[in-house]
C-alpha cells in the first residue's frame, strides 16, 4: 500500500484555490491528493494551531551564475564571522557553506528551505553563461529553480531592430535563445543601456537613441514583450527598467509601462525605479504615482525589491548604472565586466544605513508600494536578493507588512526628516496572511505559469510549509515547524532533515529553425563560441543541474497561431 | 526542436581544446588509427598539438597501482581511502579537472578537512587577491574581437603561452586594431605605476623622469575607444596582485571618459574552474579548508608548496587529468595520484596510490571555464578512453573514506 501522509487540523491558506479554512491535507507519492472515503492515511502529523501554505516561491533572487560567484569572490568578509572562520554545520546532512549576502549555493538552499521556500528563480542568466548558471542552481540543494535569460542588449538583437528585420525573425531569435539556454523566461536589463555603455554612452532614457544602433529602450521593450506573447511564454517580459536608482526615474518607469502598450510585462525591483525629484534633497517617493499606474494597468505585475538596512552587495547586469554608482561602494571595491557582445555585469557592495536620507526613503518607498497596490496577485515579495538585502530578511519584511505598530517603531528609527514626513505614516493597511500567501507563493506561481506549484489543491506538488501560529510574524515565518518538498520532509523546526536535488523549470517555445543559419553566420563573424556549442540539450542540462528532474512548463497558444 | 543530445556523442560536434584556457573550438582533430597519436588540423597551435600527442584514440591500458604494483580500482580506492581517513591534514594539489571533478572534490575536501590549492596556485592567488582588495573591470573574447581598437600586453607578449590569443582577439580581421606590448622601464611594478600615474594625469608626459614611449602609450590609451589591457598572472612576480591592482587603476581611470577593460590570461588546467566551483558551493574560493575552527580561507598560508616544505600536510592527493604533466612535487608524504595514465612519477619516494583517469575533452565529456571567466565551454569526447573520470573516482572515495571512518569509530 502506498504511504499516505495526513496533515491534520491546520489552517490551510490556499489562495490559488480561494480557500482559507481548517482542514486536513493528504500527501501521496509527492503530490497533494484527495482521500476517497474508503482510504486511510498511513501516517499522520497533528498540526493543529498551525498555518499551512504551499512552499514559498521566490521569483527574483540572484542565486546563481557569473556575477553571483564574482560577488562571493569579491567579499571574503561575508564568509567569516568577524576575524573568525564560520563554524562548520552541526548537521551531517549539510556540507560546509557560508555567507549572508553572498552565501554559497549549498547554504542558499538550506537557508531558503528552513524558511519554508521550495523554489527560487535566478532572474539574470546570460546565454553565454547559461551552463554555469544552471550548475550553480543544480548545486543549490532541495529548491526547484529556473532562470530568465537576458536579451535586449545583445548586439544581434539591437542590429535586428536597427536594420528593421521582420518581427518574426526577432521572435524566432528570442525563441531560439530561450530553448538554447533552457530558460524559464526573458529578462531585459536597462533596455539597450548595457550595450550603449560599451559605446561610451552614460545615460539612456526610454525614448533616447542608443548612440550606435539608433534604437530606443521603448522599441526594445515593446519588441521583446510582443515576442514572448507570440511565443506563448507564460512569464511576461521581466523588465529591469531604465535609469535604475536615479532621482526622477519614475518617468522612465511610467514610459516603460506605456511602451508595453497593453502587452504583459513584469517590472522587477520596482522600488529602485520609483523615485521623484521633490523635496529639499531632490529625491522623493513616487510610490503613489507608481501604484496608481499599476492599479490601472492590469497587464503589469511587479516585484518590489525592498531594501533592508545593513551590509549587502548589489549584483546586476546593468553595467551602465553600476559603473555610475561604483563611487558609493562600501567597502570600496567593485567588479564590472563587458560580456560577449551580449550583456554585462556590475557587482557593487553596499551598506544601507538607517540614518541616510536616501536609504531611509528607499525603505519607505518599498513598503509604500507593497501597501498601495490594490491587487496582491500582481505584487511579489522580494528584496531582489542580495541587492536590496539578503533573502533571509523576508520574515522581517513580512512582519513590517503585517504589523503597523512594528512598522512605525522601525520608521521612527530612521533619518528624522524621512521619519517625520513619509506618507507611509498615514498608511494603515496591514497585509493579511492570505495576502502574504498570494505574494510569496500563489502569485509568483501564476506569474510564472507553474500549474502544479504555489497551491495545495489535489494534484499539486506536495511542497508545503507549516508555520506555528504566532503573533510575532517574523518569528513565525523565520522557522516553520515542517517543510515538505515533493512530499519529503526537508526541514523540521529550522533544521534540514533531507537534502534532495531540486528540479529545473524551463519553457520550450516553438520557433522557426530557419533563424539558426543566420545565427551561425553571426557567431562566426562576431562571436567567440562555435554555434554548435551554444545550445544545452536535455541530457547536458540534467548533468549541469546535478541530475535533478527536468520540469518543462507548458507554453500557451501564442497570439500568432 | 533542439533536444537531441547528439553533441555529447563522440565525433558529432566540434572539438573544444581543453589544453589552454582559451578553449578554442574551431580546430579539428585527426583521430587516425588507434595507437597513433592524435593530430591537430585547422591550426598550428603548439599547445593543442602537444596536448593531443599524449593520446592515441585507443582505450587506455593504464592500470591503477598501489606501491608500484598493478591492482584493480577497488583495491586502489581502498588504499587511497585509508590514507585519507588516517590523515590529520590532507592536501589536494594539481586540481587538473573539470566541473564534475571539482564538485566531487569539494565533498571529499569537506569530509577530510583537506586544504585545496591548484598547480598554478600562486598565479591564481595574484588575481584573486587583487579582486578581493579592489575588484576590477574585465572583458571577454567576443567583446575584444568586436570592439577593441587598442590591445596592450602588460606582461610581455602572450603568444608564447597562449598561441591563439591574438587570433581570438580579432587580429587581422579589423584594420583599426593596434596591438602593442608595454615597454618596461625599471621593473614591472615601477612601469605599471608610472603608466597609471600618466593616464591619471598625476605625472606629466613631458616630465624628465618619464620615458617618451611610455608617455606616448598613455596618450594612445586615452585616445582609444576601447582599450584592452591583457596580462598573464603566471608571469607576475611575488606580490603580483599589486601589479594587477595598478592595471585595474588604469582601466578605472580610462573608464571615466572613454572605454577600457582588462583581459586576464590564466586559470588553465582546471585551476579557475575548480576555484569557481568551490566558491559557489562553499562561498569561499581555493586555498580554503573546512577545518576544525570552521571554513577557513588563507590565500597565503594555504600554499601547497609551502605546506609540503613545512610539513603542514601529511598526505597529498594530486589530480592531473589533462596530461602527464604537471607531475606532483617531490615529497615524502604519502601520495595519491589521479592522472593521465602516462604520468611519470618522481623517483625515489614511495609511489603510494596511482589511479589513471579519463581526460575531459579527449576520452570523456566535461565543462571548463574560459580565461575570461564568463563563458563555460562544454568539452566533447573524441573517443571513449575507458577510464573513470575524476568525478567518478572521487565520489567513490568519499563513500570509502566515510565507511573507513565509521569503521574506526565502531
Amino acid at each position: 500500500m502506498t504511504a499516505t501522509l495526513r496533515l491534520r487540523g491546520g489552517r490551510v491558506i490556499d489562495p490559488a484555490n480561494g480557500r482559507d479554512e481548517v482542514r486536513d491535507l493528504y500527501v501521496r507519492d509527492g503530490r497533494m491528493v484527495e482521500l476517497a472515503p474508503h482510504e486511510a492515511a498511513t501516517e499522520e502529523i497533528d498540526i493543529a494551531g498551525c498555518i499551512v501554505m504551499a512552499g514559498g516561491i521566490d521569483m527574483h533572487t540572484h542565486i546563481g551564475g557569473g556575477k553571483v560567484n564574482l560577488a562571493r569572490m569579491l567579499l571574503p568578509e561575508d564568509h567569516r564571522a568577524n576575524a573568525n572562520p564560520v563554524a562548520l554545520p552541526d548537521n551531517v546532512l549539510e556540507l560546509a557553506s557560508c555567507g549572508t549576502c553572498t552565501p554559497g549555493t549549498l547554504a542558499t538552499g538550506y537557508r531558503y528551505v528552513e524558511m519554508g521556500y521550495t523554489a527560487a528563480f535566478e532572474p539574470a542568466m546570460m546565454a553565454c553563461n547559461a551552463r554555469h548558471t544552471h550548475m550553480e542552481m543544480g548545486d543549490t540543494p532541495i529548491l526547484d529553480h529556473g532562470a530568465y535569460v537576458m536579451l535586449g542588449n545583445d548586439e544581434l538583437f539591437l542590429r535586428m531592430l536597427a536594420e528593421r528585420w521582420d518581427f518574426e525573425r526577432i521572435r524566432d531569435y528570442a525563441g531560439w535563445t530561450i530553448n538554447a539556454s533552457k530558460a524559464m523566461g526573458v529578462k531585459v536589463v536597462n533596455p539597450g543601456g548595457i550595450s550603449a555603455f560599451k559605446f561610451n554612452q552614460r545615460k539612456l532614457d526610454v525614448d533616447e537613441n542608443h548612440v550606435h544602433w539608433q534604437v530606443t529602450p521603448r522599441q526594445v521593450v515593446h519588441t521583446l514583450a510582443r515576442a514572448l506573447r507570440e511565443l506563448g511564454v507564460p512569464h511576461p517580459l521581466h523588465i529591469h527598467g531604465s535609469n535604475l536608482g536615479v532621482a526622477g526615474n519614475i518617468q522612465s518607469t511610467l514610459d516603460t509601462i506605456a511602451a508595453l502598450d497593453g502587452l504583459p510585462g513584469h517590472l522587477t525591483h520596482i522600488q529602485f525605479h520609483a523615485y521623484g525629484t521633490e523635496g529639499p534633497k531632490k529625491f522623493s517617493s513616487a510610490a503613489l504615482q507608481l501604484a496608481e499606474v499599476v492599479n490601472a494597468n492590469k497587464n503589469v505585475s511587479i516585484d518590489v525589491g525592498q531594501i533592508m538596512f545593513g551590509q549587502t552587495v548589489t549584483a546586476s547586469g546593468d553595467t551602465m548604472r553600476q559603473h555610475a554608482q561604483s563611487g558609493l561602494a562600501d567597502p570600496r571595491k567593485w567588479i564590472g565586466a563587458d560580456i560577449e557582445c551580449e550583456a554585462g555585469c556590475g557587482v557593487v557592495p553596499f551598506r544601507y544605513r538607517e540614518q541616510s536620507y536616501v536609504n531611509a526613503l528607499q525603505w519607505v518607498i518599498g513598503l509604500e508600494i507593497f501597501l498601495l497596490v490594490d491587487d496582491p496577485w500582481r505584487v511579489v515579495l522580494t528584496t531582489d536578493h542580495p541587492n536590496g538585502g539578503p533573502f533571509t530578511s523576508y520574515p522581517h519584511l513580512i512582519r513590517l507588512l503585517m504589523d503597523r505598530s512594528f512598522r512605525e517603531e522601525q520608521l521612527a528609527k530612521l533619518h528624522p526628516e524621512v521619519a517625520a514626513q513619509a506618507a507611509l505614516r498615514s498608511i494603515t493597511r496591514e497585509l493579511s496572511l492570505y495576502e502574504i500567501a498570494i505574494m510569496t507563493r500563489a502569485g509568483p506561481a501564476r506569474l510564472l505559469g507553474l500549474q502544479g506549484r504555489g497551491h495545495l489543491g489535489a494534484g499539486a506538488a506536495a511542497d508545503i510549509a507549516v508555520y506555528r501560529e504566532n503573533a510575532d510574524r517574523e518569528a513565525m515565518f523565520a522557522t516553520p515547524e515542517y517543510v515538505f518538498k515533493d512530499g519529503v520532509l526537508v526541514s523540521r523546526a529550522g533544521r534540514v532533515t533531507a537534502a534532495p536535488v531540486g528540479g529545473t523549470h524551463f519553457v520550450a517555445p516553438d520557433y522557426d529553425r530557419g533563424i539558426e543559419q543566420r545565427l551561425r553566420r553571426h557567431l562566426a563573424a562576431q562571436g567567440s563560441v562555435n554555434f554548435d556549442h551554444i545550445a544545452i540539450g536535455h541530457d547536458e542540462l540534467c548533468q549541469c543541474c546535478n541530475g535533478g528532474r527536468l520540469l518543462p512548463a507548458a507554453c500557451f497558444q501564442g497570439a500568432s497561431s | 526542436m533542439n533536444e537531441s543530445d547528439t553533441a555529447t556523442q563522440p565525433g558529432n560536434a566540434p572539438w573544444t581544446c581543453p589544453f589552454c584556457p582559451l578553449l578554442c573550438d574551431t580546430f579539428g582533430v585527426d583521430i587516425g588509427t588507434p595507437g597513433t597519436p592524435l593530430t591537430l588540423t585547422g591550426s598550428d597551435c603548439p599547445r593543442a598539438r602537444n596536448g593531443l600527442a599524449n593520446f592515441d584514440a585507443a582505450a587506455s591500458a593504464g592500470q591503477p597501482r598501489v606501491d608500484g604494483r598493478d591492482c584493480d580500482l577497488d583495491t586502489a580506492l581502498a588504499a587511497a581511502a585509508s590514507l585519507l581517513a588516517a590523515s590529520r591534514q590532507p592536501l589536494f594539489g594539481g586540481l587538473g579537472t573539470d566541473v564534475a571533478g571539482a564538485r566531487a572534490l569539494y565533498a571529499l575536501a569537506c569530509e577530510t578537512g583537506a586544504i585545496c590549492d591548484p598547480a598554478q596556485g600562486k598565479a591564481l592567488m595574484h588575481g584573486l587577491r587583487a579582486l578581493q582588495d579592489r575588484g576590477g573591470f574585465s572583458t571577454t573574447l567576443a567583446e575584444v574581437r568586436t570592439r577593441a581598437d587598442l590591445i596592450v600586453c602588460m606582461t610581455e607578449e602572450p603568444t608564447a603561452h597562449y598561441p591563439e590569443v591574438f587570433h581570438r582577439c580579432g587580429a587581422g580581421e579589423r584594420e583599426d586594431l593596434a596591438i602593442e606590448t608595454l615597454p618596461l622601464h625599471g621593473d614591472l611594478f615601477d612601469t605599471v605605476s608610472l603608466l597609471a600615474a600618466l593616464v591619471a594625469g598625476r605625472v606629466r608626459g613631458d616630465d624628465d623622469r618619464v620615458p617618451a614611449e611610455l608617455a606616448a602609450l598613455s596618450v594612445r590609451l586615452k585616445a582609444a575607444r576601447y582599450a584592452v589591457l591583457v596580462y598573464e598572472s603566471s608571469r607576475l612576480p611575488a606580490q603580483g596582485a599589486l601589479i594587477i591592482e595598478a592595471i585595474q587603476r588604469i582601466v578605472g581611470t580610462l573608464n571615466r571618459s572613454t572605454r577600457a577593460a582588462s583581459l586576464p590570461l590564466g586559470g588553465g588546467d582546471g585551476a579557475s574552474t575548480v576555484n569557481q566551483v568551490f566558491a559557489w558551493l562553499s562561498g569561499l574560493p581555493l586555498r580554503s579548508r573546512a577545518g576544525p575552527l570552521g571554513l577557513e580561507h588563507e590565500p597565503l598560508c594555504f600554499d601547497a608548496e609551502r605546506l609540503l616544505a613545512d610539513r603542514g600536510a601529511d598526505t597529498l592527493l594530486w589530480v592531473s587529468s589533462y596530461g602527464p604533466e604537471p607531475a606532483p612535487p617531490v615529497t615524502d608524504v604519502p601520495r595519491i595520484v589521479l592522472s593521465h595514465p602516462a604520468m611519470r612519477l618522481p623517483q625515489g619516494v614511495a609511489e603510494g596510490v596511482f589511479i589513471p583517469v579519463s581526460t575531459p575533452g579527449i576520452g570523456s565529456g566535461g565543462h571548463l571555464f574560459r580565461t575570461d571567466g564568463s563563458v563555460m565551454m562544454p568539452l566533447r569526447p573524441l573517443y571513449d578512453d575507458g577510464l573513470p573520470s575524476v568525478g567518478d573516482v572521487v565520489r567513490r572515495l568519499v563513500h570509502a573514506v566515510k565507511a573507513q571512518k565509521k569503521g574506526r569509530v565502531q
